[in-house]
């Protein structure tokens, strides 16, 4: 019995601390659990949505103001057919500094509304030739001079404006997809089937804001007039963390990509910019300043999701990286 | 012991959870924020000056986390020996700015070395502290001149500032940078540092300005120590525009098509349904005669 | 009178076609109006889902229905080009196969735009297509051009119906009320007078040369909706003349085909007789020899040139649709050669063996054109989803396609109940052509 006691004494001394060790740990496990998960949520706001602070500390979430002051700035569907005067709108993107940040590609599909796959701005992996090295493309509509995709519209329903740029009207388009089958550069879109946000009816439709899309029309890229109109840049250029995209006026002949705001011909003339597919005499106003002297190595680019990496994967070098094991 | 001292683990993590959840919400207070607080001011082209205060709140741990204060009342004053003139109040937008502008009528009182002295006070409340910024400026001008010296257009700057006795002191060392205003954003064509109070260069002839060939010439003073941001601003019709515009009508991707489509159009169709209406009107003809055909023989029998 | 007894006779003759249904009649018009019903249930469920249930996504936009849309139309076009010629050149053995002819011309073009119709995505804005029209837009020229053409069909159709239902209201004794009503009704009246037949023949000659020149102008209209645009594969200078005798060839072999079917389960050996084999096979055989051509020329420019794009679809071709493109391009055009070159392998069997291979050869080729160029656009398609990027078609436009063939031959089968399919006026006029010339020979 008296040697019980003593081994009894330990033991409860053992069991005590091994229950103060795994308490505390659980403890600290349980915590960084909560607040893995909630810091986790404390990025920006959503699109509607904005936290603020109120003097009295309290943070609350209020409705964020239409950047683009909608619906009270709305352009009805026969007023967007005339465009904003004046103006000739043109886009110049640098392939030197594009590193597939996608940044563009997400900006403009949370500002239409756009699910994951649906995407106005594609950013495209081209190598023109085996020797070349390729590059990253970010590739809009081209919003053309002498489009093909308004000559085949047989009710109109999309249309060329005074100031360059290219709508399509959702109230007018049947859905023949006509103007899909003619565009060289595959840039518009259909929406097949019907899907919860076409319902929205929280702002007034206008072909300028491409919200709310409908079912059984096309959709594409929109220049996004209505940002325009507020003399701000397209979600895209905006959005570019390398200043990839300068968008500009080609009649005051300034483009600007946020950052840097130069003249639009002494851009192309001193960086050789070209036209995608320019013997097709579609005259696109989207200008391409060639992939030379790059700031970025080309792998930097395949940071991004896997089932992105894939679409890539018929380019020889993403074959070869495959093979080396690189991705 | 042994499921004793898991159901006790249990409980632990289940205490720790709990107890968590209320130091997260604490997270989210304003005490797991530091206040970031600035004062600008800047002196636009019409001689008015804006004052501008940015107020917004940064996540002690996260730093991305930046929230703006909204509706924080912010005074602006002018010093003046030991006196708080108050020039106006501005509350703090939704992006955390809180703009007040002064006409260019506005007084200042200058200190004795020719500073006005700005400050802007956010009164504390319950929940944040005291904030205040001061800063010091002096009043810039700058005379932006335009004009075609020997068929050359060029641009002139005079920039002094005025003491006491209103004469113009040139200022040295300052960096301005001329631009054109653009739609979106004004592009820059020339940068280049004040030595006595006075710059002068050529005027790019490569510029088209607006369709009327009228453009805005800007010169900016960019955070000065002394100045703070000076912009002026002056419209001249030196763009050289000369893109006719014209709208090109009758294409196949305008509006109205080509003429000679419509023409085509026309005369096949009107070709080939009067062929059709001769058809039919010759059937009816063929319909009436067998009519009276038929009626004869009726008649007959 | 001579005449009138013919003309009794010949309706005695031709009464139980129209009159009786046998039984296999009847299972065979259930079995149709199955299939039509099933389709009606895909129409349904295309209109209330979406178009998400076909299988057309957004690079390959346009898949079976269009297909079908050109396939039945250039049955038509060809249909009325034949029709048209047949009773211009008033080539002798023509009566049989006329009224085949041009029931098929009206049927497609009825059934063909029903398959555009399907693939438009808002159908309850149909209506635009009529209050804005754009006439730059390929669209506008070719629904002008199926309207103008349906409706000078139609009438043509209906012209070449009149002295039959005269024949048939004056002998129709032993026919319900209604039917007797109905004839008397679209008769308007014609009595077989001489100055009756004479305008009657006057406006069927210029109806006819009008339609042989409305079908290629129509059938152009509708080959330059893809020559105009600038794809590869699709913008080539010889589409429409390329698609008009692809027509030719694929409604001379649907026009074997029916002569077949009708021979047989309606026993009218009498009148479609081997010689209508033999000379709709001689059509045959010089489309298919002219279609090998242009499908050659195609090719072989393509491939000689070896332009980037145009080898790209090449590949396409010939590794995704290896199979498809043997069956059409080479067995579609080579056996029907084979069978209808030797005099000795041409019987009414195999020339219409020849026909269905034909006819199979000419749908795929459809497919080849329109489906392939759009899988190979200009910028790579950069997709994972394996719907996007290629083209597989669903059960709904199975079913819909199916259940359009089901229409129209059940169509078929309920105008043959109205109306004798050998025209019996017709073979009047050509007993009466005949007395004359023995009288003449006689003389």
């Amino acid at each position: 019995m008296k040697n019980n006691k003593p081994e009894k004494e330990t033991s409860n001394r053992r069991n005590f601390i091994k229950l103060g060790l795994i308490s505390s740990v659980s403890i600290a496990a349980g915590s960084s659990l909560i607040s893995n998960l909630t810091l986790g949520e404390e990025t920006e706001a959503t699109g509607e949505k904005v936290k603020l602070l109120t003097p009295d500390g309290k943070i609350v979430e209020v409705a964020a103001d239409n950047i683009n002051k909608y619906p009270e700035a709305l352009i009805t569907p026969e007023e967007s057919r005339k465009g904003i005067p004046n103006r000739k709108f043109v886009m110049v993107i640098d392939l030197a500094k594009c590193k597939n940040a996608r940044k563009c590609v997400e900006s403009c599909q949370k500002a239409h509304n756009l699910d994951y796959n649906e995407e106005f701005m594609k950013v495209q992996l081209i190598q023109d030739n085996p020797e070349a090295s390729p590059y990253w493309l970010p590739k809009p509509c081209f919003h053309c001079d002498e489009p093909p995709c308004v000559t085949v519209c047989p009710t109109g329903a999309t249309f060329k404006r005074e100031d360059n740029i290219v709508l399509v009207d959702n109230d007018r388009c049947i859905g023949c997809k006509f103007c899909i089958t003619s565009c060289p550069y595959s840039a518009r879109q259909f929406n097949w089937g019907h899907k919860d946000k076409f319902d929205d009816k929280s702002q007034p439709y206008s072909p300028e804001t491409s919200i709310p899309a409908a079912e059984g029309t096309v959709m594409k890229c929109d220049f996004c007039p209505d940002l325009l109109r507020q003399g701000k840049l397209p979600h895209c250029a905006k959005s570019c963390p390398m200043g990839v995209i300068y968008f500009g006026d080609k009649n005051e002949d300034i483009v600007t990509n946020g950052d840097e705001t130069v003249s639009f011909s002494q851009l192309i003339k001193d960086r050789g910019g070209y036209r995608h597919l320019e013997h097709l005499g579609t005259k696109p106003n989207v200008y391409y300043l060639p992939a030379v002297n790059r700031q970025f190595p080309l792998e930097r680019g395949f940071n991004v999701d896997e089932d992105i990496i894939e679409r890539y994967k018929d380019v020889p070098y993403v074959q070869n990286l495959k093979k080396q094991g690189k991705i | 012991m042994k499921t004793k001292l898991f159901k006790f683990s249990v409980i632990a993590i289940l205490i720790g959870l709990f107890v968590n959840t209320n130091s997260v919400a604490q997270d989210n207070k304003a005490k797991d924020f530091k206040m970031l607080y600035k004062f600008t001011t800047t002196k636009q082209a019409d001689n008015s000056r804006l004052l501008e205060v940015s107020f917004i709140a940064r996540h002690k741990k996260n730093r991305k986390n930046k929230i703006p204060i909204f509706d924080a009342e912010i005074n602006f004053y002018n010093i003046t020996e030991g006196e708080n003139i108050l020039l106006g109040t501005a509350k703090t937008n939704k992006k955390g700015l809180a703009t007040l502008t002064l006409s260019e009528n506005q007084s200042y009182f200058t200190d004795k070395d020719g500073y006005i002295n700005l400050k802007a006070v956010f009164e504390k409340t319950a929940a944040i502290k005291l904030y205040e910024k001061s800063i010091s400026v002096k009043d810039l001008m700058l005379d932006l001149n335009l004009e075609e010296i020997d068929s050359v257009k060029t641009v002139i700057l005079k920039a002094y500032t005025l003491d006491s006795l209103n004469t113009k002191i040139p200022i040295t060392d300052a960096e301005v940078i001329f631009s054109i205003g653009g739609m979106i954003s004004n592009m820059p064509i020339e940068q280049a540092t004040i030595e006595d109070g006075r710059y002068e260069f050529e005027f790019p002839t490569n510029i088209p300005g607006n369709i009327d060939g009228n453009l805005d010439v800007f010169v900016s003073v960019e955070d000065h120590e002394e100045f703070g941001n000076v912009i002026q601003k002056k419209t001249i019709n030196w763009g050289n525009f000369n893109k006719k515009i014209t709208k090109k009508e009758n294409t196949l991707w305008s509006d109205a098509a080509p003429i000679w489509m419509y023409i085509v159009l026309t005369v096949l169709l009107v070709g080939v349904w009067a062929n059709y209406a001769y058809t039919i009107f010759n059937l009816f003809k063929m319909k009436k005669e067998g009519k009276i055909l038929e009626e004869n023989i009726e008649n007959q029998i | 009178m001579d005449l009138e007894n013919r003309k009794r006779e010949l309706v005695k003759e031709f009464s139980p076609l129209l009159l009786k249904t046998s039984k296999w009649s009847k299972i065979w018009m259930i079995a149709l109006i199955t299939i039509i019903l099933i389709g009606l249930y895909a129409f349904i469920l295309q209109f209330f889902k979406g178009h998400i249930v076909t299988g057309m996504r957004d690079n390959v936009v346009w898949g079976v229905y269009i297909i079908n849309f050109i396939f039945f139309v250039c049955l038509s076009y060809s249909g009325a080009f034949i029709g048209g010629v047949l009773h211009f050149f008033k080539t002798p053995w023509k009566n049989s196969v006329a009224r085949i002819v041009e029931i098929i011309t009206v049927l497609s073009l009825i059934i063909g735009p029903i398959f555009i119709l399907l693939c438009i995505g808002r159908l309850d804005r149909l209506h635009y297509l009529f209050i804005y029209p754009r006439i730059q837009s390929p669209i506008t020229w070719d629904i002008i051009a199926i309207i103008t053409d349906l409706i000078g069909c139609f009438i043509y159709l209906y012209l070449t119906f009149i002295p039959d239902f005269a024949i048939l209201r004056d002998n129709s004794e032993n026919m319900p009320k209604w039917r007797q009503k109905i004839y008397k009704y679209l008769a308007i009246n014609y009595q077989d007078t001489k100055s009756q037949r004479e305008r009657l023949h006057k406006i069927t000659r210029t109806m006819s040369t009008m339609i042989i020149a409305l079908a290629i102008v129509a059938y152009s209209v509708l080959a330059w909706i893809f020559s105009l645009t600038l794809q590869p594969g699709w913008n080539s200078s010889i589409f429409a003349p390329y698609f008009i005798i692809a027509g030719l060839y694929s409604g001379a072999a649907v026009i074997i085909i029916a002569m077949y079917l009708i021979r047989k389960y309606f026993k009218l050996d009498h009148y479609i007789r081997k010689i209508h084999f033999i000379g709709a096979g001689v059509v045959l055989l010089i489309m298919s020899l002219l279609y090998g051509y242009f499908t050659f020329s195609e090719y072989f420019s393509r491939w000689f040139s070896h332009k980037t794009h145009d080898i790209n679809l090449l590949e396409t071709l010939f590794t995704r649709y290896f199979w498809k493109f043997i069956l059409a391009n080479y067995i579609g055009i080579l056996i029907p050669i084979a069978i209808l070159f030797f005099k000795k392998l041409r019987s009414i069997k195999t020339i219409t063996i020849a026909a269905v291979i034909a006819v199979l050869g000419l749908w795929l080729n459809r497919y080849l054109i329109v489906v392939p160029t759009l899988e190979t656009p200009y910028l790579p398609i950069q997709d994972t989803r394996e719907e996007f990027i290629h083209y597989s078609a669903t059960w709904v436009e199975w079913s819909l396609s199916f259940a359009g063939i089901a229409a129209f031959i059940l169509f078929f089968m309920l105008i043959m109940k109205l109306v004798p399919i050998i025209p019996m006026s017709g073979i009047i006029d050509q007993e009466r052509e005949q007395k004359r010339k023995s009288k003449k020979r006689k003389k």
